[in-house]
């Protein structure tokens, strides 16, 4: 179903967290609200299901206004963050508990939950109790609950945030799986970029209760509208360097780095800030910078370097396994200059 | 090399030291907990009260122990004898008399003719003075001192069994073995032990109807109160914001910090003929009366209120913070899953609040078992005896009560009785509590 959100605002007494914010998700896609801690990805969610009353602007599901409908009667899922699974019940019951409470007949409730529980692959679980259940056990049972009654959108907080590295990269397919085999409209809260680009067809990335830029991952990762986008996605991270272009030569104050961009904007000097992805500097670029390995990752099939110049700013590296450069090695790397992107002095993308 | 440590020195250090800072936990709990039960043990196999004391007693003959002697162990005629006034002239008459007055003749007379005769009544023992040489003149003279040889040791009190018979045998009653039991559990004034109080107690209609009330305050003032009433300010509460919800709590905690007698006071005043209700409900057409002690109902629905509104407010602590401590997202999950509010209660806070309730339960029947004083304070367990329960029962016996007569060993049989209910009920108890932690299920990984 598509969900829309018109002009949606949100305050907390005189603190407002979401000021009119225009969202559409569309049917059968899984989108992700991404943003640093506290920019209000759950308040937003928790409007969207009713938690929360609106103080400003509308939600539709579908053609609907649910804006003033409370959260027992709009049909969503929503997984949280602690799962928020019923202590005292079986796994069949918290699963079958919005049946339960829609008085469904136990044959029917008997028959959802078997069928579900197959499909988030719980089956054998059904007669324990969520204590008795691992992290990633109690995930898929919270999964199952939220879409055993085939709710018109299923909303995940920070689903994966509370589970190891190795469940949480399970889980990541695990859910995306369900999404695509159900079909359902979905939207992952997460404030991690690696979830949000692996799972989702469209990424929104918010910052302090606004969204700033909403497109396909790939699409985001190349080209962001700011750079804060920029910085946020991609992991090692992306490296910024700041200075000035006259005539398409740029060069930082110190004068530690220089080189020329397929970026002209005249004669007249500009304040301008580069932003270069680590797998756009090393070895092989064309501009070379000269500088000084001060951090060496080895991550098994590729190895992360973090290399100073001479006035101490940092560019990341990222490269095959094969180099063997040392920390304080001096080296004289080169940039992809074709593939740096360029932002203004206040971080709109040029 | 490291040299062997001193363990042992050190242990047995730590041990006494260890001890030491036990002692006065075991002191209290001798003095305060172990004695007072033990004591109400002994009590409660005598037949102390007010009449015995609880030191030793004296022989002494009365009315009511003759009665006894006749009716309950057919001694008429001892118990006559015993209880008959006799004229002897002895010693300490004839003493008595030289000091009252009587010439050194009639003293000298007395001595010689009369001493150690015995009268059963005074005339003849007056008719026998009027025939001495030296006696009396005047009627006067001669009552007063015939007056002097009465003899009776009815009322007297011996200290000893010796001293007693030695009386008994000083009115030339003979007794045998049956005879002399029989007398000295009629004559004598302290405290013996017994086991009739219990024999009693369960004879006695009365105990009857103390157990009834008993279970109708503990069940009603915990069902309607302690439990139910705390649940519902507890779960109301929760849903309210956290401001007023908190004055509401405060409110209901008043009763409980508030002094009991004038807590209570308040109460009759509310009650009396001219307080509180009668001034609403007379001018509406109703007899102005006591409401509280006019009738057994409004007596029981007055204790169940007095101590209910003080009983809850413990269980509206307890539950709020349990429910406090039930996960906000529990509460979300919940909405979103369809829940209205009456089905969150019933299906997240009930069995959430399971454990505190049968907490709160085990504890206040406890309480609500051997507390009393508020009864005492609000109607005394009127109007006659309606209301009164078995630890009042227990206090008007042995320790307060109108008539005067305090039966120590009678109300001890009647607390020993409410303190093994007691240690039953906790031990019951927390088998029942340390049962749950043994079958809380370990999680299990996968
Ligand atoms: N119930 C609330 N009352 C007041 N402030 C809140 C409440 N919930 C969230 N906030 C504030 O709103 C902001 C956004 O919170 P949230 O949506 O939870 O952030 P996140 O993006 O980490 O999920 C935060 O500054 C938080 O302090
Ligand atoms: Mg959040």
């Amino acid at each position: 179903m598509r969900i829309l959100l018109d002009q949606f605002t949100k305050s907390f007494g005189r603190l407002t967290v979401i000021n009119k914010m225009d969202l559409e998700i569309n049917d059968g896609e899984m989108i992700a609200l991404l943003g640093p801690s506290g920019c209000g990805k759950s308040t937003t969610l928790f409007a969207i299901c009713g938690i929360h009353r609106v103080s400003g602007g509308r939600i539709l599901f579908g053609g609907k206004d649910v804006s003033n409908i409370p959260s027992q009667q709009r049909n969503v899922g929503v997984v949280f963050q602690s799962y928020a699974l019923y202590p005292h019940l079986t796994v069949a019951e918290n699963i079958g508990f919005p049946l339960m409470i829609r008085k469904e007949s136990k044959a029917e409730i008997a028959r959802k939950v078997d069928e579900i529980a197959e499909l988030v692959h719980i089956g054998n679980l059904l007669e324990r109790r969520p204590a008795q259940l691992s992290g990633g056990q109690q995930q898929r049972v919270a999964l199952a609950r939220a879409l055993v009654r085939k709710p018109d959108v299923l909303l995940l907080d920070e689903p994966l945030a509370n589970l190891d590295a190795k469940l949480r990269l399970e889980m990541r397919s695990e859910i995306r799986r369900i999404q695509l085999e159900t079909g359902i409209t979905a939207v992952l809260v997460t404030h991690d970029q690696v979830e949000a680009m692996s799972m989702c067809d469209r990424i929104a990335i918010m910052n302090e209760g606004r969204i700033v830029q909403i497109a396909e991952p790939m699409e985001m990762y190349k080209n962001p509208v700011s750079d804060f986008v920029a910085g946020f996605l991609g992991n090692p991270p992306i490296a910024f360097v700041d200075g000035v272009v006259t005539d398409g030569q740029f060069v930082t104050a110190s004068g530690a780095m220089a080189v020329s961009l397929p970026f002209n904007d005249g004669a007249r000097e500009r304040k301008i800030r580069l932003g270069i992805r680590p797998e756009f500097f090393g070895p092989g670029g064309a501009q070379p910078v000269a500088g000084k390995i001060t951090f060496v990752e080895a991550q098994g099939r590729e190895t992360l370097y973090d290399v100073a110049l001479e006035d101490g700013q940092i560019l990341r590296s990222i490269q095959t396994a094969t180099n063997t450069a040392t920390v304080g090695e001096k080296v004289n790397w080169g940039i992809d200059v074709e593939n740096i992107l360029l932002f203004d002095e206040d971080g709109v993308r040029l | 090399m490291l040299r062997a440590r001193p363990d042992g020195e050190v242990m047995s250090g730590s041990r006494i030291l260890g001890l030491l800072l036990l002692a006065p936990a075991f002191v209290f709990v001798v003095l305060f907990f172990l004695a007072p039960v033990v004591l109400t043990a002994v009590f409660a196999l005598t037949n102390m009260s007010t009449a015995t004391g609880i030191t030793g007693g004296a022989y002494q003959v009365t009315q009511s122990g003759m009665r006894e002697l006749a009716e309950r162990h057919g001694e008429q005629a001892l118990a006559d004898a015993l209880a008959r006034v006799r004229y002897t002239v002895d010693r300490t008459g004839i003493d008595a008399a030289s000091v009252e007055g009587a010439s050194t003749a009639l003293v000298s007379e007395l001595d010689r003719r009369l001493a150690g005769q015995s009268f059963d009544s005074r005339r003849e023992l007056e008719r026998a003075i009027k025939k001495l040489d030296n006696r009396p003149r005047g009627t006067r003279a001669l009552k007063s001192l015939s007056a002097l040889f009465e003899r009776s040791i009815v009322n007297t009190r011996f200290a000893t069994e010796e001293e007693f018979f030695d009386a008994v045998a000083g009115l030339g009653i003979e007794l045998d073995a049956t005879q002399r039991a029989a007398l000295l559990a009629t004559t004598y004034t302290g405290w013996t032990w017994t086991g009739e109080n219990f024999s009693r107690m369960f004879s006695l209609p009365d105990t009857r109807r103390t157990f009834l009330n008993t279970i109708i305050y503990v069940f009603a003032t915990l069902i309607v109160f302690n439990t139910g009433f705390a649940l519902v300010l507890s779960i109301v509460t929760h849903y309210m914001p956290d401001r007023p919800a908190g004055i509401f709590r405060a409110i209901w905690l008043l009763p409980r910090i508030s002094p009991p007698v004038l807590y209570v006071l308040l109460w009759k005043w509310l009650a009396w003929d001219t307080g509180f209700l009668s001034r609403i409900l007379v001018p509406l057409g109703f007899e102005s009366r006591n409401w509280m002690l006019d009738n057994p109902t409004n007596a029981w629905v007055f204790i169940v209120l007095i101590n209910g509104f003080v009983g809850a407010s413990m269980g509206m602590l307890i539950f709020s913070a349990a429910i406090r401590s039930i996960p906000v997202s529990l509460f979300y999950a919940s909405e979103v899953d369809g829940a209205n509010r009456w089905q969150q209660v019933r299906y997240v806070i009930l069995p959430q609040l399971r454990w505190p309730i049968l907490f709160i339960t085990c504890y206040q029947s406890l309480s609500l078992l051997t507390s009393f004083e508020y009864i005492l304070l609000a109607t005394e367990g009127g109007p006659g005896g309606a209301t009164k329960v078995w630890a009042l029962a227990a206090y008007l016996t042995a320790l307060n009560n109108y008539a005067g007569n305090l039966e120590y060993g009678y109300g001890a049989a009647l607390a020993l009785v409410l303190v093994l209910v007691g240690v039953i009920l906790s031990l019951a108890y927390l088998r029942l509590f340390d049962f749950k932690s043994l079958v809380a299920p370990p999680p299990i990984e996968q």
